[in-house]
């Protein structure tokens, strides 16, 4: 599986949110995406995911153009409290989502999914009466039944406790283990670049680091050195 | 048949949020009822120009009705950016057109199966035996309006004044079909059957096709523009 992501920009009117970016991922890559706020990561992982199209470059996921429908069904975004129907119950939101990718409704599955996100007990309360937390417990057991090939995650660790975020490394490191690639755009760049195999820091939609990971890191360290708050040493 | 599957989903989804809600069918239900006793209250019909006047009347009724109905149609959707998990999901976007003009079909049959025989008990009109014909018209258009509306409605889903936007977009181009339904029922409502009006139902089916055809193979661009 190879993601192949060539000379890829994207424009809101004059302003270049991404720009001129190549970079190439392969199966079991976790990806480690980082940058301040407005470097262009959100518009990088919905470029990916297929929701704009781009101004110029292509992304190619194995051989199938991004965008393509076939590709849609590989992919995979996990956006921590949306993407979810407040007023349909947790197990309709999974049996939809289920049946809109075209996998088979099985309850036991969903059941089991819930079980080990620890939603088992609220399966069939109403979405909008759960916490950002477990709404996002409730998006990785989505996506854990729907097994995506690219899996993009934006500001993951944001509204989990303890216990989410382990579950949520666990299942990263699942999904890898498959095969899979996984995107995750964070600020928490401790968490991220333990689990990620591959760092990229953009800087207003320039990528400017792009390196696999080393022990020690110091052209890392170099390069995200100038993000951090005045006074704040960084070291991976 | 997976278009079909993704459709009825779809329809489903949308029906059980209806249920649960109540926005849409109620705001228009009650807002047709109001309506028509405004009409009620602000005049009288005359009987030599019953024919001429129910239809637009009625009409004028069903068109604020269904564009209440059309600004909340994407409203699920945009809660929890919703309509994004289904943009990215591997739907053929003319199954969400379709589900949706069907969703917002249902509730307007609905609605005007209320209005109608309310409408001719408040203005005491005979003739109760044109109702199912003067019904079946009323469909046809419903069904232009509900595909066309469904196309705009998609198309100034990220206007900041949708609301206002929604009506001055969509009444132009919906005159062909205002036009030939107040025509049919006219005719219909003054020769007594509906084969008289024949050459206008003709233009309302054309109408429907057409749109429903350039909905289906459009929506993909129009949703993602």
């Amino acid at each position: 599986m190879r993601l192949c992501i060539d000379k890829l920009s994207k424009a809101y009117g004059f302003l270049w949110a991404v720009r001129d970016l190549s970079v190439e991922l392969g199966s079991g890559d976790l990806i480690a995406l980082l940058g301040p706020n407005g470097a262009g990561k959100t518009t990088l992982l919905k470029l990916l995911a297929g929701l704009i199209t781009p101004t110029t470059g292509s992304i190619h996921f194995d051989e199938t153009s991004g965008i393509a429908r076939v590709s849609r069904a590989r992919a995979g975004l996990l956006m921590p409290a949306d993407h979810l129907y407040d007023n349909l119950t947790v197990q309709e939101n999974l049996s939809f989502f289920l049946s809109l990718y075209g996998h088979r409704c099985d309850l036991q599955m969903i059941t089991a999914a819930l079980e080990e996100v620890a939603l088992l007990e609220r399966g069939a309360e109403f979405v909008g009466n759960l916490s950002s937390g477990m709404r996002c417990r409730l998006s990785i057991a989505k996506w854990k039944l729907l097994q995506p090939d690219l899996l993009l995650l934006d500001e993951p660790y944001g509204v989990l406790d303890g216990s989410g975020i382990d579950l949520l490394e666990a299942f990263l490191r699942q999904q890898t283990a498959h095969g899979a690639i996984v995107v995750m755009a964070s600020h928490h760049v401790a968490r991220a670049l333990k689990l990620c195999s591959r760092a990229l820091i953009l800087k207003q939609g320039r990528l400017t680091f792009n390196e696999a990971k080393q022990q020690p890191w110091t052209s890392f360290d170099r390069a995200f050195g100038e993000f951090l708050p005045h006074g704040e040493r960084w070291s991976s | 048949m997976e278009f079909i599957k993704q459709t009825l989903l779809l329809l489903w989804k949308d029906l059980l949020l209806e249920l649960r809600r109540r926005d849409s069918l109620l705001t228009m239900f009650f807002f047709g009822t109001l309506l028509l006793f405004v009409f009620h209250f602000s005049f009288d019909l005359p009987p030599d120009r019953v024919a001429e006047m129910t239809p637009a009347l009625l009409w004028l009724a069903f068109l604020f009705t269904g564009t209440l109905g059309l600004t909340q149609l994407f409203q699920v959707e945009r809660e929890n950016h919703c309509l994004e998990a289904l943009l990215l999901s591997p739907l053929d976007r003319g199954a969400l057109f379709l589900a949706k003009s069907c969703f917002n079909l249902l509730l307007m049959f609905l609605v005007e199966a209320v209005v109608m025989p309310l409408f001719w008990i408040l203005f005491n009109l005979q003739g109760w035996n044109l109702l199912p014909q003067l019904f079946l018209v009323t469909l046809l258009g419903t069904v232009g309006f509900c595909v066309l509306g469904t196309i705009m409605s998609a198309i100034t889903l990220r206007a900041r004044a949708r609301e206002l936007l929604l009506p001055l977009v969509l009444f132009p181009l919906m005159i062909p079909v205002i036009l030939a339904t107040i025509r049919c029922m006219e005719t219909i409502m003054s020769a007594g059957e509906l084969g008289a009006a024949w050459s206008w139902l003709r233009l309302l089916l054309g109408f429907d096709i057409i749109f429903v055809t350039v909905g289906i193979l459009m929506f993909d661009r129009v949703i993602e523009s």
